[in-house]
């Protein structure tokens, strides 16, 4: 949207520059004074000062271009649009911003109007933008790219219901049709409050985690079934605090000591600010294995992005203060995890990213501390409605001592991967089909294990 | 694109020598296509519309690649509207251009479906490629907004004063307007409709 009010600024001619003398022609003089003039009408006041000079050259004693050359002159000098356009350029946005605002408010420039509200909007000042967005939304050249604009401004408010509908008015026009009817369908999504629920089935190729093999236990396979709800309400949209809920239960078929429950609660806040954000987090989280009491954490979580271009930087932190019951208490303990990941679409439709992460558990039995750490890779595809992704990850485990029941001090390898297809049914519904898998390599053969788990899911999500 | 423009405006100079006189238009014709080629599209532009004014005919069609390389997408249209057919496949390969940029796809896709063999492999090769980026939004069945909003630009610019252009808007949204008829008669013929055996 920006390339042709910038690629007018860098090929901009001088109309201050001194004019060289041409061998007289009067006939031609004439005609470059005409074509200067309808230019000048035309609002293109390079040309223009291109024909001026071209004039002027053939006939020196043409006022009227030489007069027209001086108010390009001076209103070149003094036009905050074009400082804005070479501040643009020089991705200076603040300068731009201000250049902007002062070109609307000198003559009410609706396209000022725009640029100066985008810019706002990518400083993240929504305000400003807002209210420079409004006023080029009046212009109707510029009414669909302007509405577009106030969308994602109330897409970031958490007005999910107004992002919607003005999105679908910036679809209006055809060049936007397709980014603004895909917002609008996530906009419909999202809000102050957002509720989901999520119903999956599938099999679990090896719930016990077994090896197979003559020496180990047989893996075990069932069928799994799934609910899941969950509850976000961020009073200031995606900005500022937040709190979220969420349950799930995952039933097997036949091996019920390892149905899965769990409650979580989670207060957070966000900060975003033009090309960058940040998060933190506090979440406790219950879970019940077989029926029983399993597990009750307290966890707290920071995490920052960066835009540069296409490229999204993140890096995230998590601290989680484990306490396990019963028999699983000598796994209770304190785990740290931070990870650092670089995302690029590479085009818009294709996103790839790369990631690195680390953990320590510190458990209260020392034989089952360790570290870990090693790389992940995933792909995103768009297919129209649909979106395909692929995920792999490879992790190094070392634990911290030697553990006698073993007989080694264990050395894990995991390679994880997963691929799904996420297809957008109906405005809020979308289905999912998908498989994870995990090939384990431990030093201790009798805990290394292969385990695939193929899966669908219907989810329903709804913004208030 | 970048890579085509010394070819185009190679091509452009060719063509503009070969019936170049001195005086008159032709010097300024010369001089459009050497800022052409240089990618100094204004002082192109100007030197375009000075031929033309001087009496070149030819030269509102090199005036429409300038405001199609100044991004000026509109106002190409309006003046390969108004330019005396040349028939070259240059020009009806910057028409196109100002038609997509001026978002008149059909009336692109129509112009490069032309051109077929004709452009030589560089331009054949990016036509095709922007026909094949065009299909998505030609295959699929125009929606009541978008008819509505070729009609409003066609009334805007007609109030304008810009026959021309209000004259393109209005055969996009003809085309549009007999695709999506196309689209429903099809639909309801889709196990709706007796079956058409002759009978």
């Amino acid at each position: 949207m920006l390339a042709p009010l910038l690629a007018l600024a860098l090929a901009a001619i001088d109309p201050c520059a001194p004019v060289e003398a041409l061998s007289p022609d009067a006939a031609a003089a004439q005609a470059y004074r005409s074509v200067a003039d309808a230019e000048l009408a035309a609002g293109a006041r390079d040309s223009a000062a291109a024909a001026y000079r071209e004039a002027l050259a053939r006939d020196p004693a043409d006022e009227a271009s030489r007069s027209a050359l001086a108010r390009l002159c001076v209103a070149r000098g003094e036009d905050p649009f074009q400082d804005g356009l070479r501040k643009l350029d020089a991705e200076d946005l603040a300068g731009a911003a201000r250049a902007f605002e002062a070109a609307y408010a000198a003559d009410g420039s609706a396209p000022a109007a725009l640029l100066g509200g985008i810019a706002r909007f990518e400083l993240g000042d929504d305000a400003a933008a807002e209210r420079l967005l409004r006023a080029a939304e009046r212009a109707p050249a510029h009414r669909e790219e302007a509405r577009f604009y106030l969308g994602l401004l109330a897409l970031r408010a958490g007005d999910g219901t107004r992002a919607a509908s003005l999105l679908e008015g910036a679809a209006v026009n055809p060049s936007l049709a397709s980014p603004a009817l895909d917002l609008a369908r996530l906009a419909r999504r999202d809000g102050r409050l957002v509720l989901s629920f999520l119903a999956e089935s599938g099999w679990d190729s090896n719930v016990n985690l077994g090896p197979g093999g003559p020496q180990g236990v047989a893996p075990e396979s069932d069928g799994t079934a799934s609910l899941s709800a969950s509850a976000l309400w961020r009073p200031q949209g995606a900005r500022g605090p937040y709190l979220r809920a969420g349950g799930l239960w995952h039933e097997l078929a036949r091996l019920d000591a390892y149905d899965l429950g769990g409650i979580e609660a989670a207060a957070g806040w966000q900060l975003r600010g033009g090309n960058r954000g940040a998060a933190a987090e506090y979440e406790y989280a219950h879970r019940a294995l077989g029926g029983e009491d399993y597990l009750g954490a307290h966890r707290l979580l920071a995490s920052g992005w960066l835009r540069r271009g296409r490229a999204v930087a993140t890096g995230s932190y998590a601290v989680r203060f484990e306490s396990y019951a019963g028999n699983w208490s000598p796994f209770s303990g304190v785990l740290q995890r931070a990870e650092a990941r670089v995302a690029l679409d590479a085009t818009p439709r294709l996103r790839l990213g790369v990631a690195y992460a680390g953990a320590r558990d510190a458990a209260d039995e020392p034989v089952l501390s360790f570290w870990e750490h090693g790389p992940r890779a995933e792909a995103r595809v768009l297919l129209g409605r649909a979106r395909l992704g692929i995920d792999l990850g490879l992790t190094f485990r070392a634990y911290d001592a030697f553990d006698v029941a073993l007989g080694d001090r264990r050395r894990d390898t995991y390679l994880d991967g997963a691929a799904f297809l996420e297809v957008e049914l109906a405005d809020r519904w979308s289905a999912r089909a998908g498989v994870v898998g995990r090939h384990a390599l431990s030093s201790v053969g009798a805990l290394s294990y292969d385990q695939l788990a193929p899966s669908v899911a219907i989810g329903y999500t709804l913004g208030l | 694109m970048t890579g085509g423009v010394a070819l185009q405006a190679a091509a452009l100079a060719v063509l503009v020598a070969a019936g170049a006189t001195e005086g008159g238009a032709e010097p300024h014709l010369l001089a459009g296509a050497a800022h052409f080629r240089a990618e100094r599209y204004d002082a192109a532009l100007v030197e375009f519309r000075v031929a033309e004014r001087l009496g070149e005919p030819e030269a509102a069609g090199y005036a429409g690649a300038a405001l199609v390389k100044l991004e000026r997408f509109e106002e190409a249209v309006e003046t390969f509207e108004t330019a005396s057919p040349g028939g070259h496949p240059l020009h009806d390969y910057y028409r196109a251009l100002a038609c997509y940029g001026a978002r008149l796809y059909s009336c692109a896709d129509r112009l490069l479906a032309g051109l077929g063999d004709r452009s030589g492999p560089r331009i054949a090769e990016q036509a095709r490629a922007i026909r094949a980026e065009l299909a998505p939004t030609l295959e699929a069945p125009p929606s009541e907004t978008s008819l509505a909003w070729y009609r409003d630009r066609c009334e805007a610019r007609r109030a304008e004063g810009r026959a021309a252009l209000a004259a393109a808007y209005c055969r996009e949204a003809d085309a549009l307007a007999a695709r999506r008829g196309a689209a429903t008669r099809a639909a309801g013929s889709d196990g709706a409709g007796p079956p058409r055996n002759g009978g």
